[in-house]
C-alpha cells in the first residue's frame, strides 16, 4: 500500500518541555520559600507574600504549571507516534499552550493579591475557571481531532490514559467550579458546608488522580518502554489496571473527612475504596518496574532509567501509603499533621517529579537531534533530587507522628500535656531540614535547566520531524468474531463515553443521598446566618488563606474536645460558602474560637494580629499589620448579601440595603470595647471585621436556649 | 447538645441500598473485565504491547 508521508511537530512539544522546567522551578522556588517562612516567621514581610497567600500559588504552580505542562509536553510527543500523524491542528497547539500558560500568569498575579475561591487546589476565582475550561476543551478537541485521523488502527493504552484524563478532569473542574460571582474577580461557592466539603475533597482527591496520576500513568507506558527499548511488561495487566484504576479513584475522596462532620455511610464509603485501590496501583507499578526484567543491569549505567525506577517506586510508595492512611485509626492520627504532607511530596517530589524529568532527559536530545550535553550532571541531578526527597520527607514523617503524639497526650491528672504552641515550637528543627530537603531538589532541577538548555544548543530543533506510514482502510469485513473491547480499542468516542460512564457511578452514588437526603445535614435551630460585618471578616479570613493553617472542624476525640471544645457537627457550616474546614494544622482548630475557653477579648486579637509574637512568644504566625491599616470594602456588602439571599441565606428581604447600618453599629461595639483596652483604631479597618468573625466562631451552638 | 439538632433520628430511606448497589457494580464489572482479558488471543496482545516500539523513523539518539 501506498505510504503516506508527514511530518511530527516537535516545535509544541519544545514549547511545553520549557514551560515545564520553568515553571517547576518557579513553582518549587515558592515552596521552599513557604516553608522557611514556618522557620523564620519575619519572611512574611509583605501583604502579598504571606505563608497563607503563597501556599496557594506554590500547591497550583507545582500542580497545574509544572505537572500540568509536563503532561502536555509527554502527551504531544507520544500521541503523535502511537497515532502515527501530526496533531490535527498547529493553531490548537498554539492556542492551547499560549492559553495555559496565560492562565498560569493570572494565578500567580491573582493568588498573591488574595483573589481566592477558598477550596484547596481549585483557588482560582471564576474568570480564570471559566479560562480553564476552555482551554481544556481545546486539548480535548485537538487531542480527540488527531485520534480520529490517526494511521494506527489500535488506540494503545497510554492513549486510553489521555482520554480518561481529559474526560474526568473536566467533569471535576466544572463541577466543583459551580460559584456564584458578585464581582469581576470574587464569588462564593455554590455549595455550603457539608456539601461543599465532600463536593471538594471529591474534586481535591481527584485531581491527585486524575491529574497527578492517570495522564502520568499513560506517559509510563510509553516512555518506560522506549527508554528501556522493551514492551511492556504485561499488556493484559495494563487493560485491567486503567479499568480499576479509573473505577475505584472517584470514591476515595471522602477519606480527607474522616471522623468529620460528613455522614457517616460516606466515609465507609471512602475507605473501602480507598483500601481497594490499592490493587490496581501496585499493578501499575509492578507492570512498570517488570518492563525492566532482563534489563536492570541498564538501570546502572542509564540515568534515564534511575530516573524513572525512582518514579515507579515512588508511585508504589505513595499508593501503599494512601490507603493506610485512609484507614479511620491512621488517619485519627496523621490527618491534620505533616505526615501528611509527606505523603503528598513522596509522591509529588518522588513519582511525578523524577518521572518529568526522565522524559525531559530522553525527550531533549531527540527533538534537537543531538545526545545529552552531560550525562555526569544528570548523574549528579539524580542524587540531589533523591536525597532531595528523603530530607524533605522523613522529618516530616517523624514530626507529624509527634505533633499527632503530643497533641494526644494527657497527663496523670487527666489535663492536656503540651499547649498547641509548645508542639508548634518542637516542629522548628523538622521545618528546616525540610527546607533543606527541598533545598536539594531545587537545586537539582536548576542543574537540570542548565543542561538542557546546554543539549538544545548542541543541537538544532527538529521542529517538524518526518515521518511516513500507511493511511488506515476501512475495516471490508466486519468481522462478527471480534471482541467487543478490541473495536472499543479502535473507538476514542466509545473510549471517552466508557470512561465517563465509569467515573459518574462513583460520583453519584456519593453526591445524591448528600444533597437530596435533608437528614444528612440535620439543621440545628440556633444556628443564624452571619451578621453583614462576620460575613466581611469570614471572606478576609478566605482571602488571607487562613485554611493553610488553621482547620475548623473539631474530631470527635477527647484530646481535641478538650482542647477546642465540643465537636463540630454537619448542622454548624450551612451558612458556610465555602466550607473552611481546612486539612492541615500548623496553627490550633479555629471552630470555636469564639467560644468557651477559648475566647479571648477583641483587644487580644487586635494585638495578635499586629505581631502574634508578642502575644504568644514562638509563635509562627505571620504578622497582619495591613490589616489594621486596610479600609474595609463596605460598599461591596449590599452585593454580598444579595449573593447570599441567591445562594439560600435566610436573610430578610430587601435587607441588603440595610446591612451596612448594622455592620457599622458592630463595628462600633468592637471600637468602643477596643477603646476600653487602650487601642484606637477607625471602626472601618479590615481588622474590625476579622475580629468580629473570630469572636462569632462556635458561638452558635453554646448559646443558652 | 442534642437539644439543638433537629431531624436527628432521621435516617437515609433504605441506606443499605446503596452499598449494595455499589458492590454488585464493582463485582459485575470486574468479572467481565477479568473474563475478556484472561480470553485475549496472545498474538494480539503482543501487536498491541509493541505500537510504541514501532517508530520506524526514530531520529537522534539515546543520550
Amino acid at each position: 500500500m501506498q505510504v503516506e508521508k508527514f511530518y511530527y511537530d516537535n516545535k509544541i512539544v519544545k514549547n511545553f518541555a520549557y514551560a515545564t522546567v520553568f515553571w517547576g522551578a518557579i513553582g518549587m522556588l515558592v515552596g521552599l520559600w513557604a516553608s522557611l517562612q514556618l522557620v523564620f516567621p519575619s519572611l512574611n514581610f509583605s501583604e502579598y507574600g504571606t505563608f497563607g497567600r503563597l501556599r496557594p500559588l506554590h500547591t497550583n504552580a507545582v500542580i497545574f504549571a509544572f505537572v500540568g505542562n509536563g503532561i502536555f509536553m509527554g502527551v504531544y510527543y507520544s500521541l503523535q507516534r502511537l497515532c502515527k500523524a501530526r496533531m490535527y491542528s498547529d493553531t490548537l497547539s498554539k492556542i492551547h499552550f499560549w492559553g495555559w500558560q496565560a492562565i498560569i500568569a493570572a494565578a500567580a498575579i491573582t493568588l498573591p493579591l488574595g483573589l481566592t475561591s477558598g477550596k484547596e487546589y481549585a483557588e482560582l476565582e471564576w474568570p480564570i475557571d471559566i479560562a480553564i475550561t476552555l482551554i481544556w476543551v481545546v486539548f480535548g478537541w485537538n487531542m480527540f481531532a488527531t485520534i480520529l485521523k490517526r494511521r494506527e488502527r489500535h488506540l494503545y493504552v497510554a492513549i486510553w490514559f489521555y482520554i480518561a484524563t481529559f474526560v474526568t478532569v473536566a467533569v471535576l473542574h466544572v463541577v466543583n467550579s459551580f460559584e456564584l460571582p458578585f464581582t469581576m474577580f470574587k464569588s462564593y461557592s455554590w455549595y455550603s458546608g457539608v456539601q461543599d466539603a465532600l463536593v471538594q475533597w471529591w474534586y481535591g482527591h481527584n485531581a491527585v488522580a486524575f491529574f497527578l496520576t492517570t495522564p502520568y500513568l499513560g506517559l509510563m507506558y510509553y516512555y518506560l518502554p522506549k527508554a528501556a527499548n522493551r514492551p511492556v511488561y504485561s499488556y493484559k495487566l495494563s487493560i485491567i489496571h486503567f479499568w480499576s484504576l479509573i473505577f475505584l479513584y472517584i470514591w476515595a475522596g471522602p477519606h480527607h473527612l474522616l471522623y468529620t462532620a460528613l455522614p457517616n455511610w460516606a466515609q465507609s464509603l471512602g475507605v473501602v475504596f480507598s483500601v481497594m485501590l490499592i490493587f490496581p496501583s501496585w499493578g501499575g507499578m509492578i507492570n512498570g518496574l517488570l518492563t525492566l526484567r532482563g534489563a536492570w543491569d541498564r538501570v546502572r549505567d542509564d540515568v534515564i532509567l534511575k530516573f524513572m525506577v525512582v518514579a515507579v517506586t515512588a508511585y508504589g510508595m505513595a499508593t501503599f501509603e494512601g490507603p493506610m492512611l485512609s484507614l479511620k485509626s491512621v488517619s485519627a492520627i496523621s490527618h491534620y499533621t505533616d505526615w501528611i504532607v509527606a505523603h503528598v511530596h513522596v509522591g509529588g517530589l518522588g513519582w511525578n517529579g523524577m518521572l518529568t524529568f526522565g522524559i525531559l532527559y530522553w525527550l531533549i536530545p531527540r527533538i534537537f537531534g543531538t545526545t545529552l550535553y552531560s550525562r555526569k550532571l544528570a548523574g549528579t541531578h539524580f542524587w540531589l533530587a533523591t536525597l532531595g526527597i528523603i530530607f524533605y520527607a522523613v522529618p516530616l514523617y517523624w514530626a507529624g507522628l509527634t505533633q499527632s503524639s503530643m497533641w494526644k497526650q494527657f497527663t496523670e491528672s487527666g489535663q492536656l500535656k503540651y499547649s498547641f504552641l509548645e508542639t508548634v515550637t518542637y516542629m522548628e528543627p523538622f521545618y528546616a531540614m525540610r527546607s533543606f530537603g527541598g533545598f536539594l531538589y531545587l537545586v537539582g532541577a536548576l542543574i537540570m535547566g542548565y543542561n538542557l538548555i546546554k543539549t538544545a544548543k548542541q543541537g538544532k530543533l527538529i521542529a517538524n520531524e518526518p515521518a511516513e506510514a500507511a493511511p488506515l482502510v476501512k475495516l471490508v469485513e466486519n468481522d462478527k468474531k471480534e471482541h467487543w473491547h478490541h473495536k472499543l480499542e479502535r473507538k476514542p468516542v466509545k473510549m471517552l463515553i466508557g470512561s465517563l460512564i465509569v467515573i459518574l457511578i462513583g460520583g453519584i452514588i456519593e453526591f445524591v443521598p448528600t444533597f437530596l437526603v435533608k437528614s444528612n445535614i440535620p439543621t440545628i435551630s440556633s444556628v443564624k446566618p452571619y451578621t453583614p460585618l462576620e460575613l466581611q471578616g469570614r471572606d478576609l479570613y478566605v482571602r488571607e488563606g487562613c485554611y493553610t493553617c488553621h482547620s475548623q472542624m473539631i474530631r470527635p476525640f477527647r484530646s481535641e474536645t478538650e482542647r477546642y471544645g465540643e465537636y463540630s457537627k454537619a448542622g454548624e457550616f450551612i451558612y458556610d460558602f465555602p466550607f473552611q474546614w481546612g486539612s492541615k494544622r500548623i496553627g490550633p482548630d479555629l471552630a470555636r474560637e469564639g467560644a468557651g475557653n477559648l475566647k479571648k477579648t477583641d483587644g487580644w486579637h487586635f494585638r495578635h494580629f499586629r505581631d502574634p509574637q508578642s502575644i504568644s512568644a514562638g509563635s509562627i504566625m505571620p504578622a497582619y499589620p495591613f490589616l489594621l491599616t486596610n479600609e474595609l470594602d463596605t460598599a461591596i456588602t449590599p452585593a454580598k448579601i444579595r449573593a447570599m439571599q441567591t445562594l439560600g441565606v435566610p436573610y430578610p428581604k430587601g435587607y441588603d440595603k440595610i446591612a451596612n447600618k448594622d455592620l457599622m453599629d458592630q463595628a462600633n461595639g468592637i471600637v468602643k470595647n477596643l477603646l476600653a483596652d487602650s487601642i484606637k483604631v477607625a471602626p472601618t479597618k479590615e481588622v474590625i471585621a476579622l475580629i468580629a468573625y473570630m469572636q462569632r466562631l462556635g458561638t452558635d451552638i453554646s448559646k443558652p436556649e | 447538645m442534642f437539644k439543638f439538632i433537629k431531624q436527628y433520628t432521621e435516617t437515609i430511606a433504605n441506606a443499605e441500598i446503596y452499598p449494595i448497589i455499589s458492590l454488585l457494580i464493582f463485582f459485575i464489572f470486574f468479572v467481565l473485565l477479568t473474563v475478556y482479558v484472561f480470553s485475549m488471543k496472545k498474538n494480539t496482545v503482543k501487536i498491541l504491547s509493541e505500537i510504541p516500539l514501532n517508530d520506524q523513523n526514530e531520529s537522534g539518539t539515546n543520550q
